[in-house]
């Protein structure tokens, strides 16, 4: 006869309010196996947690069910209790009644007779849960780091210089990401290329950061401790250790007229290039749709004035293979664009805005290479139509976000104090010029970050006007902005000569599938998913994953760098000790049972089922049976589920307990 | 202050298979949003709809279930990279054995609900317990469970003799 | 009533009898399985022969109803340990053989396959000296798309002849597909209430070689195992989910069915459904995976809300 205790939590009125808690522990004090039951105001407090431990002695109790929360919020926490009052954690269930029902119920009567069912589900669950011991795998100390912008070399640097190896990965030619374009930053206005070149340098000298660029994660296997990630090398055309980075071929390459993508396509590249002259590491890759020798099979120049000889056409892409122990995803973001978007695309452009074919609407990103001393103009402000100074400009901000009917609802965060940032690097260069800035609100919390806004309109005279701008279109080289102003309740109409877009910060194109060869979650805009959303901020609830900057939502700077740091502290927390404790949440083949059909093994995601000889003490072969590797084993359960005479057990949802459960209602 | 509560002559039993990713978190999501819906549903938690035996559909049906929910992460979003395509694979199949042998399908919903999805979570189930409770109570397996004979009626006199002897 | 022309089978015989003493002679099989005559007039059993003298025994006719293929997995498990072995497959039992194989019950190479160019075999209920016509013809072989099995080691000379019949499980299935899900459930109920639980329909299947039945089970107890309606409702719903995308389409579950409850026809039912949704059919290609050990992304989910 088991003796199971169960625990009623009022979470404060959280469920008492709804549910009549003292009737649900009276209830249960009457299932049968059940040996003491009582309700408490808060379980999960350190007295509750005491009742809790005092009655697994005092009792004799052999499990436990713990009716509150969601065991996703508190599983752990009481696991962790019983294992202190010597009860073995796996013993312990949860039986959900505030997520499940206190919160979405009304009637009292319904939920309490809702709370007591699922009370005795769980009851039953628990009298068939045996004891699981952790299992124990080694950690491979060297961790990867996806993304080479300010998120990933913060990352990396920090794990580097605590004595890990590194591999960091970049799918441009060049580490830097979206700071290395940045002109000026908030709230300081000291230049971004100052401050981060630095780093970019630290990252590629440091003696334990290995850095591909021009890469990307071609594939992951394996599981916490012990990833197996394949890297896809793309032919860069240019023999890394040969190459100087003298700049030849670049300067005598013909094909001059490339748009430059990191100057937001405002200067010209040649074929074979660096996308900026800090690039790190400086040796250029050959852009194969654009090169004269690969179109045609003419030109090779570059290879003929290349002193080294690192100039190689033959180049193909190469897969490497590293081991790793732990994954910090830092993909960063790119910028909501206001064309047209493709259909079946839940996000709108913006036809009131010319959907992008206006030349003298542009983008922040774009003002930034405008402003940058090392962009395309050299730091000065024009126009890209005709190259005029622009005398009246306009910004226009949450163009995109906070915007349900183009598909955004959310807030990107740090438009406001860019927006603000571009008005004073605007007064600063064009002295006679004036900046008119269209918001909703301004968000402006952050250390100095008020004060800086302020600043912006009270010494650099840009005029904020409240409202929406419900259109732009030229007349003559002007573009006429039309909007509201409702602090005043009036139109607007404004003829400026250029127009910034503050768009909305989004998740990089294609997000969703490097979160599916890595495995983690992401919510509906393609933005990656913290195991918890304020106590777990850092990681995925895939273990061994963990997450830095703007692939998880928008962020500024100091966010970034904060989050890259607090996600290298948890890579560095893991390598810590040579071995981790893992979930004993793994398959276990039924060998008596098993036939060797190997439906398992066929259906196994992680390739964890192995083929096992049985043999007698002669060494004859009596069998062959599968085998679950428990370090690789995901502990999904298909094997089970898919077995024809279930000989493969999943530990915590085995059939005994799942039956009981399904019995039970 | 909340409308007055409408009363049912029949309470459906409804259960609900779900995964503990998607599906499982976005029923704690309808419950942190505070989202109502009827308290019909018992949830079975699983750590995968890859886990889910064809069996435990039939097994809940058997125990009074009268209509069953299976719900799990979207294609694409599983947990443990492809359970969830194994598990569609089997439920289309074992759904189609169900339709043959008479159960009516409207009683089985299959969903993909993510954790984002609080709102679907309580569409899902609300729609299933208002369409089963418009169906009427699943009679044909308890009317099942109560028979007793073993190979036809005890229809003739030799057997209704031998019957009552014993 | 057409009639099936099966003169081919004598000479058939002949040549299983001379295959069979060559290789039990020459060393290639330890032993080779097939059909023998038994006392009545007709009538056919299942034989196992390990040497060479034994192999006049051998013979196929009209009334060689049962798949061998049986009789290397469970039901004579001894028999394979012994080395290479010879088996007589129709077409049928040949699908049953490959399935096997790819579910790594068995090895191409320990067996050594004499096919037959079948045209069909009585059904089971049949007198075994009845003619073999359009009326007495087992339904599986009205369906049959393997008349001529290929990929054999020995195959008789022989043209099977297949007259164009109604095919009888297709026309049952449309039949039930056209009722209301209540008329369904009256059928089956009806049929599955005749069960007496005897398990002969496992004992006789080459896919059910679990060694321990999930139905068997009771701890947990996953299935009402009692042979009351409710629990031979969930044998045969089961039995048939545990078949699907498996199943090679013999019959023999129907045939040895002392109830004579249309098994056959749930399975045929799976295979039809497996085909719409996978395009996937039993065939004499080794597949290592079924359509129910794999997927496509692309898979159908119009069910799924």
């Amino acid at each position: 006869m088991s003796r199971i205790g169960v625990f009623v939590c009022h979470c404060g009125e959280n469920i008492s309010r709804t549910v009549d808690v003292e009737r649900v522990a009276r209830a249960a004090e009457k299932i049968s196996g059940v040996a003491y039951a009582c309700d408490y105001k808060y379980m999960c407090s350190d007295p509750g947690q005491n009742l809790l431990k005092k009655a697994v002695s005092e009792h004799n109790l052999d499990g436990i069910v713990v009716a509150a929360c969601s065991p996703r919020m508190h599983e752990k926490t009481f696991r962790k209790a019983a294992d202190a009052a010597g009860l073995n954690p796996y013993l312990v269930e949860m039986a959900n009644i505030r997520e499940h029902c206190s919160w979405v119920h009304e009637d009292k009567e319904e939920a309490t007779a809702k709370a007591t069912e699922i009370v005795t589900m769980l009851v039953e669950r628990v009298k068939m849960n045996r004891k699981l011991q952790p299992i124990t795998v080694p950690v491979t100390k060297r961790a990867l780091i996806i993304g080479g912008g300010i998120a990933g070399i913060q990352a990396a640097l920090d794990i580097a210089d605590c004595g890990h190896q590194v591999v960091l990965v970049e799918r441009d030619p060049s580490i830097g990401g979206h700071m290395a374009q940045l002109s000026e930053t908030f709230p300081t206005l000291d230049c971004s290329q100052c401050i981060m070149t630095p780093k970019m340098v630290d990252a590629a000298n440091h003696p334990n950061i290995t850095l591909h660029t021009y890469s990307e994660v071609e594939n992951v296997e394996g599981y916490i401790g012990n990833f197996q990630v394949t890297i896809r090398k793309k032919a860069r055309s240019v023999d890394m250790d040969k190459c100087t980075g003298c700049g030849v071929c670049m300067a005598k390459c013909p094909q001059k007229k490339i748009p430059n993508a990191f100057d937001k396509n405002l200067g010209m590249r040649s074929a074979i290039y660096v996308p900026f002259p800090q690039a790190v590491p400086n040796t250029p890759v050959i852009d194969r749709e654009n090169c004269t020798w690969f179109k045609s099979g003419k030109c090779g120049v570059c290879q003929k004035v290349c002193g080294p000889g690192a100039v190689d056409f033959t180049q193909e892409d190469q897969l490497i293979v590293e081991s790793i122990g732990a994954i910090v995803v830092a993909t960063g973001f790119e910028l909501y664009s206001i064309n047209e978007k493709p259909k079946g695309s839940a996000i709108k452009g913006y036809g009131e805005f010319g959907h992008g074919k206006i030349p003298d609407v542009i983008d922040g990103m774009t003002f930034e290479r405008l402003a940058s001393a090392s962009g395309p103009t050299g730091g000065k402000i024009v126009r890209p139509s005709d190259g005029k100074e622009p005398k009246q400009i306009v910004f226009v901000q949450c163009v995109g976000s906070r915007a349900r009917e183009k598909g955004i609802s959310y807030c990107s965060k740090i438009c406001c104090m860019y927006t603000a940032k571009h008005t004073m690097l605007y007064h600063h260069k064009v002295h006679d010029g004036q900046a008119y800035v269209f918001f909703m609100d301004a968000r402006t919390p952050g250390k100095g970050y008020d004060e800086f806004w302020r600043r912006s309109i009270e010494e650099e005279q840009a005029v904020y006007i409240r409202g929406a701008v419900s259109r732009l279109y030229e007349k003559g080289d002007k573009i006429v902005v039309m909007g509201s102003d409702i602090s005043l309740g009036i139109q607007v109409e404004i003829e400026a000569d250029m127009v910034v877009l503050a768009t909305a910060v989004q998740p990089r194109t294609g997000a969703e599938l490097l979160a599916q060869k890595l495995g983690i979650s992401y919510d509906g805009y393609n933005f990656y998913s913290e195991a918890h959303a304020k106590l777990r901020p850092v990681e995925c609830a895939t273990a061994g994953v963990y997450l830095a900057g703007a692939c998880q939502g928008p962020k500024d700077i100091p966010d970034t760098v904060s989050q890259a740091s607090a996600a290298a502290a948890k890579v560095m927390t893991l390598f810590s000790k040579d071995k981790l404790e893992r979930e004993p949440i793994v398959a276990k083949v039924r060998e008596a049972g098993c036939v060797a059909c190997f439906y398992c093994k066929k259906v196994c995601p992680y390739g964890a089922v192995e083929e096992k000889e049985i043999r007698d003490r002669q060494g004859n072969l009596i069998k062959v049976v599968a085998y679950v590797n428990p370090g690789v084993c995901g502990g999904c359960g298909t094997c089970q589920a898919t077995c024809p005479s279930k000989s493969v057990e999943l530990d915590g949802y085995t059939d005994e307990q799942i039956i009981a459960q399904i019995e039970a209602l | 202050m909340h409308p007055e509560k409408q009363k049912h002559d029949f309470e459906p039993k409804i259960i609900a298979f779900v995964c503990t990713w998607c599906t499982y978190a976005g029923a704690d999501l309808a419950g942190t949003s505070r989202m109502q819906y009827p308290s019909n549903v018992r949830v079975l938690k699983f750590p995968c709809t890859g886990r889910i035996d064809p069996v435990f559909i039939l097994k809940a049906f058997q125990q009074g279930a009268d209509g069953v929910l299976v719900s799990g992460c979207h294609p694409g979003d599983c947990h443990y990279i492809a359970g969830n395509f194994h598990a569609r694979r089997r439920f289309a199949t074992f759904r189609k054995l169900l339709e043959f042998v008479g159960v009516d399908l409207q009683r089985l919903q299959f969903s993909w609900v993510s954790a984002a999805e609080g709102g679907k979570w309580v569409e899902m189930v609300t729609d299933l317990t208002e369409r089963v409770r418009g169906m009427g109570p699943m009679v044909e397996f308890k009317e099942l469970a109560m028979e007793e004979q073993w190979s036809g009626a005890i229809n003739t006199e030799e057997l209704k003799e031998a019957y009552e002897a014993i | 009533m057409t009639m099936i022309d099966t003169t081919s089978y004598t000479l058939i015989s002949e040549a299983i009898k001379t295959e069979a003493k060559r290789i039990l002679t020459d060393g290639t099989v330890t032993a080779v399985v097939g059909y023998a005559a038994a006392r009545r007039k007709g009538s056919v059993q299942p034989i196992v022969i390990t040497t060479p003298e034994d192999a006049d025994k051998l013979l196929f006719s009209k009334g060689a109803v049962n798949n061998l293929a049986v009789y290397l997995t469970k039901a004579k498990k001894e028999i394979p340990k012994t080395g290479r072995i010879g088996i007589v497959v129709k077409g049928c039992d040949l699908k049953a053989l490959v399935g096997l194989m790819g579910e790594s019950q068995l090895k191409r190479e320990n067996l050594y396959l004499i096919g037959i160019p079948c045209s069909g075999v009585l059904g089971s209920i049949i007198q075994p000296d009845t003619e073999l016509t359009e009326d007495t013809i087992a339904p599986k072989c009205l369906e049959c798309d393997v008349h001529m099995p290929t990929g054999c080691d020995f195959i008789p000379q022989g043209a099977p002849i297949t007259p164009e019949l109604e095919k009888k499980y297709a026309a049952e299935i449309a039949r039930l597909e056209a009722l209301t899900p209540a008329e369904r459930w009256s059928y089956w109920k009806e049929q599955f209430s005749k069960c007496i639980k005897c398990y002969a329909c496992r004992q006789v299947c080459p896919f059910c070689f679990c060694e321990q039945c999930l139905c068997d089970r009771n701890k947990p107890q996953m299935v009402e195992s009692t042979p009351r309606p409710a629990g031979n409702f969930a044998w045969h719903v089961i039995r048939a989910m545990h078949l699907a995308g498996r199943c090679a389409g013999c019959a023999e579950c129907e045939r040895v069915c002392p109830m004579d409850i249309p098994l056959n026809l749930l399975n045929r039912k799976m295979a039809k459904e497996l085909k719409e949704l996978y395009d996937h059919e039993a065939g004499l290609e080794i597949n290592e995976k079924g359509p129910l050990s794999m997927f496509n992304e692309k898979d159908d989910q119009s069910f799924i809300k």
